[in-house]
């Protein structure tokens, strides 16, 4: 079992793994972003036009879910953001994995409950900020109550459960990929000599071209359910 | 494996969770400076640059058309206009030459007219002067005659028939 690195700082406990990660997968997002778009013009090119996939790709995702226009302009940076942040935190782990013996350094921080729990708490307060603003106080807790009051228990563990389920899913996913893809380098390798060594190498390589499309396919799905939950607030049924 | 897990919650790792919305919050607020914002610009402005080409090709079009629509109609016009003028021609010189014929007959007619009343009177002329010389004549002779062998009988043979003459 690895084990990471946590210090503590002003009473709280920081996770190195997690900070190393995701700091690094920011930095990567930002200057890829910077990149591709160093020269906007008004006949894009190659880069430019790369750029414009992609946000095109996320404004869709934002565009099907959320049928608010106002709110539409305010969420085309945050999922596009989202969306590209949680990517490259999902890849990081496929291709790169520092273990200094059994202390581990570097690995997709989404392989951990807290940081989709973030990711997942930060969608559920502004999904509350887009459902607050969008009716006010009053009007966005009776929406707890629509269409019929007895539902009202039942809208607001939807609540929790689409917080944990959003977060959870694309930890399971990732971590998931993260556990059989140790088990084949480190145990199936080794278990029996030469023969079992040269099986495992095709079959890590196959599983991480699986994982990589797991975890673009859990990108895709975490910003979708996302728009999908403020989506939600933002409209009246 | 479980307890280890719930005892590391009494020390979970929250320090991350804000670390993670700090990171977020600094990478939105930078990818809106550096890339995003220019680039939905762009985008924006590309969409309204096509709206504009789009309806002014449209305007154009409509434009070209009424402009061909004109010039046919000129063209067809301008068809119908040769054609007025072809047959007007047609017609004028038609009537020009129908007045040219008649005038001419006229003008034979009153020539030929003229000539028959010029050959009449001529005629008469003619006849008149002849009388009058035939008359000149025949005094003449008749005084000649008169004057060498009228004897007493024919005297009285013309006294009578001038009186039988009277009677009648």
């Amino acid at each position: 079992m690895e084990k990471s690195f946590v210090f503590k700082l002003m009473g709280l406990n920081f996770d190195l793994t997690g900070i190393i990660g995701s700091t690094l997968m920011a930095l990567a997002v930002l200057f890829i972003c910077i990149w591709l778009s160093r020269k906007v013009e008004m006949k894009p090119n190659k880069r430019q036009n790369v750029f414009e996939y992609l946000l095109d790709f996320t404004n869709g995702i934002v565009k099907d879910n959320v049928g608010d226009n106002d709110a539409q302009k305010h969420l085309s940076l945050y999922a596009f953001v989202l969306f590209l942040f949680i990517w490259f935190m999902n890849q990081l782990g496929m291709f790169m994995e520092v273990k200094v013996d059994d202390w581990m350094f570097v690995k997709s921080p989404t392989a951990d409950p807290v940081a989709t729990m973030s990711f997942a708490m930060m969608t559920l307060l502004l999904s509350f900020t887009f459902g607050v603003q969008r009716f006010g106080v009053g009007g966005y807790l009776k929406n707890y109550t629509q269409p019929v009051g007895f539902m009202l228990p039942i809208n607001i563990i939807e609540e929790f459960t689409n917080f944990l389920t959003l977060s959870l899913r694309l930890y399971g996913n990732i971590y998931a990929g993260e556990v059989l893809l140790t088990l084949i380098g480190n145990d199936l390798a080794h278990a029996g000599g030469p023969f079992t060594l040269v099986l495992a190498a095709p079959l890590a390589m196959i599983w991480q071209g699986f994982s990589v499309f797991i975890g673009s396919i859990q990108a895709y799905v975490f910003v979708t359910l996302s728009m999908v939950y403020i989506g939600k607030k933002v409209t009246t049924e | 494996m479980i307890i280890q897990t719930l005892f590391a919650a009494s020390h979970i790792y929250l320090g991350n969770a804000i670390w993670y919305l700090i990171c977020f919050a600094i990478l939105m607020l930078l990818i809106k400076h550096y890339a995003w914002g220019p680039v939905s610009d762009m985008m924006e402005k590309r969409r309204q640059k096509i709206i504009n080409d789009l309806d002014s090709a449209a305007s154009d079009r409509k434009k070209a058309e009424t402009l061909a629509n004109e010039r046919e109609a000129a063209l067809k016009n301008s068809r119908q206009e040769a054609t007025q003028i072809l047959s007007d021609a047609k017609s004028n010189a038609q009537n020009t030459s129908k007045e040219i014929v008649a005038s001419a007959n006229e003008d034979a007619a009153a020539i030929r007219k003229k000539a028959n009343e010029d050959a009449a009177k001529a005629k008469a002329d003619a006849l008149d002067s002849a009388r009058d010389q035939v008359a000149d004549i025949s005094v003449a002779i008749a005084e000649k005659v008169i004057a060498k062998n009228l004897s007493a009988e024919d005297q009285k043979d013309l006294v009578d028939q001038f009186i039988k003459g009277l009677d009648d």
